[in-house]
């Protein structure tokens, strides 16, 4: 049965991760900025350039890998990174455009567009971790990064990768928008094996049940939120 | 939702259950060489392609380093709505009945962009449409769909990625009818970035030749109807084709740049390659991703030469004939293949005039005979993503 081995975020609260803290909450407010030592010891050459959604996903995915004991890596990695998003990088797309009005797209800004696709976040960090795994964002109907969850563990168990980081990655509603505002503004991150590397103590074990449901320690999850809240009620360490 | 074994059926290790066979029974397209599959397929067929990949008047595009986009004519913008609306009313009439319990997971990469364009030129619009939920949203309004949806964001390998995703929700058995939709349109914010990077060609796009320079953007989109093969017989669906394998993989590379070696596609391959259980000897023909810019055609030449060493295994693109439609792509090419592979019949590579040197015995500007059952289609994209389909030969050509 899969298992729970790392959890990581990046929320209005503070960051960290699991193994380190266990005051995990999502609220909606400002999120903090994210400085590149906070989350590398060493450096890292692109980080200052990327946008902030990008920079909120690595973030937090750095803190979940750590948190399950697969930060350092010499071999690139079957691992899979699969994020539920309500907004993206609609911040970012705004940015970019705001460079493309004033002379008719010839100011347009390369490196902002790159940008401009949210599964970029994720390849950020598939690169710096060297991760090769099926690596992908999903906007859900009713956002609640169970769809990130249920296709990380679909592809376990269907050996499409080794393992999985499934989460959520929100930089908020932009301001001059009028959208309903339906994300909380942070990321949070879960590291998914069937058979750990490390000798840490999981968080629990993950499985669907014949509904349908996800369920962790025989209890039934009704959002990413609320399993992270479940690891952390009873710290493996 | 779960469904019990019959007698003779066995789960593989993998949890996959091999018994449950994934039919395409429904498919359909819109692109710039206008709606529908099968017009698509004659066009593609017959050369009457050149006026697909035209002039553009939707947006200023003198400041730009080309000029041209395979878009379609006459896409109209609805009041304050995005310009897809458009492109899905007329991808829904092409659609035979969709049962109600089907998941919908739909492909797009910047949905109703078109709208904050208008937003931040004080134009109004609908600020929904520039969500890439909203496609979901209108797909399951339109079709009065029960269940919840998602919509896949993986750059240009989103609804190669959307079929994989719906191929393994019916074959594990949690569903039985999975609504593939994916569109794109062409837009100031995209081509304007696309050409930021300098990945427009100034002529229309040439995949696989020596002189290309460059991808010609396209837009539209294609709904694949999958279906378990015991719901499809059930309800005297007809059978397109069969997805037998689907694997996905990043490169861990570079974000916007493939990897040289191809490694990320070479590992997508062979996953797919796997769960269809297949050889390499017996994948008949390539649909390529193909875009005709110099780093993505020579890193799939790059991977399917050590793929499928020792042979000249035929391989074609069809963005010279309708452009790149990003999200939609792998879309379009799994309709696209569907039909070649009923059809036994190989497309040409519109554009291709002198192929490059690690293409040449592999790629040709004209049709050609299709031996053997299963079509390989593959598409890569910023990000590092890779996703490759398995397509096995279906019994019928359509079902309209």
């Amino acid at each position: 049965m899969p298992l729970i081995t790392g959890v990581g975020w990046v929320t209005v609260s503070g960051m960290g991760r699991g193994r380190e803290r266990n005051d995990f909450a999502m609220t909606k407010g400002r999120l903090p900025r994210i400085a590149r030592k906070s989350v590398f010891d060493k450096p890292h050459k692109h980080f200052g350039r990327m946008d902030e959604f990008s920079k909120l996903g690595l973030a937090a995915i750095a803190f979940a890998l750590k948190d399950a004991g697969l930060y350092e890596w010499s071999e690139k990695r079957d691992i899979g990174i699969i994020a539920s998003t309500v907004y993206g990088c609609l911040h970012t797309d705004i940015d970019y455009f705001d460079t493309v009005m004033p002379e008719e797209g010839q100011l347009a800004s390369p490196a902002l567009f790159s940008y401009t696709l949210p599964n970029c976040a994720l390849g950020e960090a598939a690169c710096h971790f060297g991760l090769t795994g099926a690596c992908y964002v999903i906007n859900e109907q009713q956002p609640s990064g169970i769809a990130s969850l249920d296709a990380a563990m679909d592809g376990i168990e269907f050996n499409e990768f080794e393992k999985a980081l499934a989460g959520i990655c929100d930089t908020g509603c932009p301001p001059h928008i009028s959208l309903e505002d339906k994300g909380i503004p942070g990321s949070a991150f879960v590291v998914i094996e069937k058979g750990p590397e490390s000798s840490l103590t999981p968080y629990g074990s993950i499985s669907l049940n014949e509904g349908g449901d996800i369920i962790f320690n025989g209890k039934r999850i009704e959002n990413l939120i609320g399993l992270i809240q479940e690891c952390l009620s009873e710290s493996p360490e | 939702m779960q469904t019990a074994l019959a007698a003779g059926e066995t789960l593989c290790p993998s949890g996959i259950n091999r018994a449950t066979r994934v039919w395409i029974t429904d498919a359909t397209t819109v692109t710039a060489l206008g709606d529908g599959l099968h017009g698509l397929w004659r066009r593609l067929l017959s050369g009457e392609t050149e006026t697909a990949i035209k002039p553009v008047r939707r947006f200023p595009v003198a400041g730009y380093r080309t000029h041209i986009a395979a878009h379609i004519e006459d896409l109209k913008q609805p009041g304050y709505r995005s310009m897809i609306h458009s492109l899905l009313d007329r991808l829904f009439s092409g659609m035979g009945p969709v049962p109600s319990d089907s998941v919908i997971i739909t492909a797009t990469t910047k949905a109703g962009i078109d709208n904050l364009e208008k937003l931040r030129r004080g134009v109004p619009a609908d600020p929904n449409d520039i969500l890439l939920d909203s496609v979901v949203d209108a797909v399951s309004q339109r079709f009065g769909l029960t269940g919840k949806g998602i919509n896949i964001s993986a750059a240009c390998a989103s609804s190669a990625i959307a079929v994989a995703r719906g191929s393994a929700l019916i074959a594990a058995g949690r569903a039985e009818a999975v609504l593939v939709f994916c569109v794109d349109i062409v837009t100031e914010f995209v081509f304007s970035g696309f050409s930021s990077l300098g990945a427009l060609s100034s002529a229309p796009c040439m995949p696989f030749d020596r002189d290309r320079n460059g991808l010609s953007l396209g837009e539209g989109g294609a709904v694949l109807l999958l279906m378990s093969d015991k719901r499809a017989k059930q309800e005297g669906r007809p059978h397109l084709a069969t997805v037998v394998g689907w694997g996905v993989a990043n490169d861990a590379h570079h974000v916007t740049a493939p990897a040289p070696d191809g490694y990320g596609l070479i590992k997508a391959v062979r996953k797919a390659l796997n769960r269809a259980m297949l050889d390499e000897e017996q994948v008949s023909a390539i649909c390529a991703h193909g875009t005709g810019t110099i780093y993505n055609d020579l890193m799939e030449m790059t991977a399917f030469r050590h793929l499928f060493r020792g042979r000249n295994l035929p391989v074609y693109s069809v963005k010279g004939a309708i452009g790149h439609t990003m999200a939609a792509s792998g879309g379009i090419e799994v309709a696209l293949g569907a039909k070649a592979l009923y059809e036994k019949v190989i497309p040409p590579t519109v554009g291709l005039l002198n192929p490059a040197d690690e293409a040449i015995g592999m790629v040709s500007p004209d049709a050609a005979q299709m031996s053997g059952d299963y079509l390989l289609t593959s598409n890569s994209g910023f990000g590092g993503v890779n996703a490759a389909i398995i397509l096995k030969r279906g019994e019928e050509a359509s079902c309209h």
